[in-house]
């Protein structure tokens, strides 16, 4: 197994980069906007706060961290290494969700929403998985970072509306089989937040899958040649 | 001169290649669309849940104010894109040394789109605004708008040694906009702490309609671009 090495390497570039400054930063914006907002209204702020940025965030990075590695060839190094491409995108989901869950407990804690820790933890950090899964496979395919933030629009659009729309009160049933929907409920604490961590748990590793082809796709092709 | 247009020449082509050109002219257009009719109806069924007055007609203004600054931003956010893409590929340097130079290169990458945008947010103040403008307000918020998203690329392109220290600046210099919505939320003294970000006089000004706070709008901004623009340049040469 590679993906400690990994992850220690992808926690260290993460910090370098400036992810925990900026984080630190916006977690301190969060929280004082919500102590701005009328009690009333901070629960559901709160959870909306966290479902559209840590918990995105890997969506929002996952391009210029893959872009990067192409440009400085570290993707070539990995090709010939021992690693094997699950390895390399588990290490980006963890050192990312790492990132994403703590941020969230941090805005949950202060914002006073924290029903059930194991629902919150489980919701946040599988979707952060969930988002960045689909940034590796959008940065797999890329070339520009222009390209990258395009290419995530109709992926954050499909993932946002319905999530939004059931934390705004229209919860049909069928809206839980949606992952977004899912961690919605989990950090809500909903009366079905066990069926929501089954969904989401299987968006996890479907997504995941499909990542880990585009990784094998990505690293096979690296050099301008194709393996 | 020719040589200055191609250089921007070169920047139009990347965008249009990335599909991010299309983007960057119709996301605007959708953002006013929505602003015009979709807040008024959106407020009606909020007036009608909440059962308020209003809701969100007293902030009419400050949507107005996003969709003056909604074009200028996501011309210059590609701009800075491409820049940070050029810097990581060492093209920018070579750039510098080229017949474009660093002022030519400074003008393809940050100004003409900057001067393109103001047009464009200008037209779009025209049609889509939500609030009654005279024309020499929308004319001035413009231009200092234009102005606030070249202060936000030089941000971005001085502030990141990378494209992953790029995006992350590129999330942070967000909150340059911050000073919109002050006026609108903090009507005590309070409010002059957010003196230093160009937004916020921006916003007095189109809440106050008053030239007096054009003085520190166009002060802070071009204090910023100064400061920026040495690190810029410093950057360019490196």
């Amino acid at each position: 197994m590679k993906v400690r090495p990994l992850l220690l390497q992808d926690i260290k570039f993460q910090y370098k980069y400036g992810f925990y400054f900026l984080y630190l930063v916006f977690s301190v914006f969060y929280i004082t906007l919500l102590y701005a907002l009328p009690v009333a209204w901070r629960e559901k702020a709160a959870i909306l706060m966290i479902f559209s940025d840590p918990a995105a965030m890997g969506l929002f990075f996952m391009g210029a961290i893959v872009l990067f590695e192409k440009g400085e060839r570290v993707l070539d190094s990995i090709a010939v290494s021992p690693a094997k491409p699950y390895e390399y995108m588990l290490s980006k989901l963890v050192s990312i969700g790492v990132i994403s869950t703590v941020v969230a407990l941090v805005i949950g804690f202060s914002g006073g929403v924290i029903a059930n820790h194991f629902y919150f933890i489980a919701g946040v950090f599988l979707c952060s998985c969930l988002f960045s899964s689909v940034g590796i496979i959008l940065a797999a395919k890329i070339t520009t970072l222009n390209q990258f933030i395009l290419a995530t629009i109709p992926a954050q659009l499909l993932i946002n509306i319905p999530a939004i729309a059931y934390l705004f009160g229209w919860k049909p049933f069928p809206l839980l089989l949606h992952p977004g929907v899912c961690m919605i409920e989990l950090c809500e604490n909903g009366s079905n937040a066990l069926f929501a961590i089954i969904i989401l748990i299987l968006w996890v590793v479907l997504v995941a899958i499909l990542a880990e082809k585009a990784v094998a796709k990505m690293l096979r092709s690296v050099g301008g040649f194709k393996l | 001169m020719k040589p200055l247009l191609r250089s921007f020449g070169i920047f139009m082509y990347q965008i249009t290649r990335d599909n991010m050109l299309w983007a960057v002219c119709i996301a605007p257009l959708l953002v006013a669309v929505f602003f015009r009719w979709g807040i008024p109806h959106l407020e009606t069924l909020l007036c009608v849940h909440f059962q308020q007055q209003t809701v969100l007609s007293e902030y009419y203004l400050l949507f107005d104010l996003f969709l003056s600054l909604i074009t200028p931003y996501l011309f210059c956010f590609a701009a800075a894109m491409v820049m940070l893409t050029e810097y990581d590929e060492n093209i920018t340097s070579y750039m510098a040394i080229t017949p474009i130079g660093k002022k030519g290169y400074v003008l393809s990458r940050l100004l003409l789109p900057a001067v393109i945008s103001f047009f464009a947010s200008m037209l779009l103040m025209h049609f889509f605004t939500l609030t009654v403008w005279p024309l020499w307000v929308v004319t001035i918020t413009c231009l200092l708008t234009s102005l606030l998203s070249v202060v936000i690329a030089l941000l971005i392109f001085t502030f990141s040694h990378n494209r992953v220290e790029g995006m992350a600046v590129a999330k942070l210099s967000g909150l340059v906009m911050l000073g919109l919505p002050v006026p609108f939320f903090l009507s005590s003294g309070l409010q002059y702490l957010f003196s230093p970000l160009p937004s916020f006089w921006i916003a007095k000004f189109s809440v106050e309609r008053d030239i007096l706070f054009l003085l520190p709008a166009i002060l802070f901004s071009l204090l910023w671009v100064r400061l920026l623009y040495r690190k810029f340049e410093q950057k360019l040469v490196q």
